[in-house]
């Protein structure tokens, strides 16, 4: 296989943005991308849109408006792995020597689904139950908390840390720093989740340009290496399941280590999927940043902070950040990219140079997810 | 739920995934004679090994609580705050509404019973829950 390379990334912030449609944010980043990246339209091999909500042929319908007509583009659905499958899709596509420029977006537009939960559209018998994706998430916290030990409190920090990462972070939806106090304070939503605990729905979109090393080559700003890029799925069975050991995360991050040559103690940041703050938990483990059942101890002790043993979600995660579905996974490619280049600005992890990007999601019953995609970068001197 | 809908209705995939006789509400599980896969609600084709040559077995009435909390913001159709529980029944896990008023300990002894879990333009939603065995746990400590 090829190597391939990140060589631009653009991110329209994270927020509500209600008089946009899917179309205009995806139009949005995919513009700045190649603005910034300098390459013309007639360059891009291929394109893959990553969207939940965004419709059909959305790809199509964003990447015609900046002149990539013509060439093969995918819309690709995969929960909230969506965007971070788009990107897995066009780095099989250059290291396989078909393409030497993908263009890869994730976008969302959530407001027009209105407040509340995120709708489950897969009609399936835990949905007919009244299930939603907190409830799931408040479940596996509650047993979490009672098999290691962990407090609420335990879940608390991991919001508080991420909301003080993310106000620094001018792409975040959420850019206060919160404290503990404020996090108790914050409406219940699911016991034991409240608020804070959880991530807001978004509204965003991210891009970034994957390439060849020839094409990077004529290319002068920084690259990012794609040292490894795996998708998996969840795998389904309704016998006893360990709601604690996200086995998708493990299985996931087993097989990029091993494409990568890497381990969990070479990294130096992870973005990863907090969708609610018990899951900075419970993916640290299965990713094999923390020992099982002591990631609590981690958060605690600071080693997750920006300056810490590994940045865990410096650019502020999904609960600063937000969650506009199909853009999360592509925008923490170009958060991890931003931080190799040494382009973080204030979010800057001292010394970056691995990076690992994690997303995960899809409430369908019987797996623990539905698709998990996990990305290693490298900078390029 | 404030008013007592004269009609009841029951979901489609839930409808067929638990049996109603004599005051017993069992659970349909499908198991697989070729590798022994448990399924809830049952299946035709074992998703695990893609055979055909399953079997059903009627549960048993009782369970234990592995997971559970109080849902306070719901979908359309569910009145928050009520319980969910993820609970083991004879070789499944499963979600099952609950009848209670906090959420279970892991642990707790369930009780499978039939009764209504949301309601929509009036007609009550009937499906298979659970609630504690012993009396006085789910009330608030």
């Amino acid at each position: 296989m090829r190597p391939v390379y990140v060589a631009g990334a653009a991110v329209r912030p994270f927020g509500k943005h209600p008089g946009l449609t899917p179309v205009d944010l995806g139009v949005w980043v995919a513009a700045e991308l190649l603005r910034t990246t300098g390459i013309g339209p007639d360059a891009v091999g291929a394109g893959f849109v990553g969207s939940v909500y965004g419709g059909s042929l959305l790809a199509q319908r964003v990447l015609q408006r900046v002149g990539v007509s013509g060439p093969p583009v995918f819309t690709v659905e995969n929960a909230c792995a969506s965007g971070g499958s788009g990107v897995h899709l066009g780095w099989q596509a250059i290291a396989a020597g078909v393409y030497d420029c993908v263009i890869a977006v994730g976008v969302e537009q959530l407001s027009a689904l209105g407040g509340g939960t995120l709708p489950l559209t897969t009609a399936d018998i835990e949905i007919e139950q009244g299930v939603v994706m907190p409830a799931t998430y408040a479940m596996r916290a509650q047993r979490y908390l009672y098999e290691t030990g962990a407090t609420q409190d335990d879940l608390t920090r991991v919001a508080v840390k991420n909301r003080g990462n993310g106000a620094r972070n001018e792409r975040a939806h959420l850019r206060t720093a919160v404290s503990a106090a404020d996090v108790d304070a914050s409406r219940p939503v699911a016991d034991p989740l409240r608020l804070f605990h959880c991530c807001p729905n978004s509204d965003g979109a991210a891009a970034v340009l994957l390439c060849s090393e020839g094409f990077a080559a004529q290319l002068a700003g920084p690259k990012a290496r794609i040292r490894a890029s795996v998708v998996r799925s969840g795998r389904f069975h309704t016998s006893l399941r360990d709601m604690t050991w996200p086995d998708i995360t493990e299985r996931t991050a087993r097989a990029a280590y091993e494409m990568a040559g890497l381990g969990p103690t070479d990294l130096d940041l992870v973005e990863l999927h907090d969708a609610f703050a018990i899951a900075e938990l419970l993916h640290a483990e299965a990713l094999g940043i923390a020992e099982r059942g002591s990631a609590y101890k981690a958060v605690a002790a600071g080693e997750f902070d920006r300056d810490g043993r590994v940045a865990v979600s410096p650019s502020g995660g999904l609960l600063s950040r937000g969650h506009p579905v199909g853009a999360t996974g592509v925008s923490q490619l170009a958060e991890a990219y931003w931080q190799l280049a040494g382009a973080a600005g204030p979010l800057q992890v001292p010394g970056a140079e691995i990076a690992l990007t994690h997303t995960t999601g899809g409430g369908i019953f019987g797996v623990d997810n539905g698709a998990c995609s996990v990305h290693i970068l490298t900078a390029e001197a | 739920m404030t008013v007592t809908p004269q009609e009841t209705t029951t979901p489609r995939l839930t409808a067929a995934a638990f049996t109603r006789s004599g005051g017993a509400t069992r659970l349909r599980i499908a198991v697989c004679r070729d590798c022994a896969a448990r399924w809830f609600p049952p299946l035709a084709v074992c998703a695990n090994c893609a055979g055909t040559n399953l079997v059903e077995e009627a549960s048993g009435e009782q369970g234990t609580v592995y997971a559970s909390t109080v849902v306070r913001v719901g979908p359309p159709g569910f009145p928050a705050p009520y319980v969910l529980s993820y609970v083991d029944i004879d070789g499944v896990r499963l979600l099952a509404q609950t009848t209670a008023d906090v959420a279970l300990e892991p642990g707790t002894p369930v009780w499978l019973e039939t009764g209504a879990i949301a309601e929509r333009e009036g007609v009550a939603v009937h499906s298979y829950r659970v609630r504690p065995a012993a009396a006085e746990a789910g009330v608030a400590r």
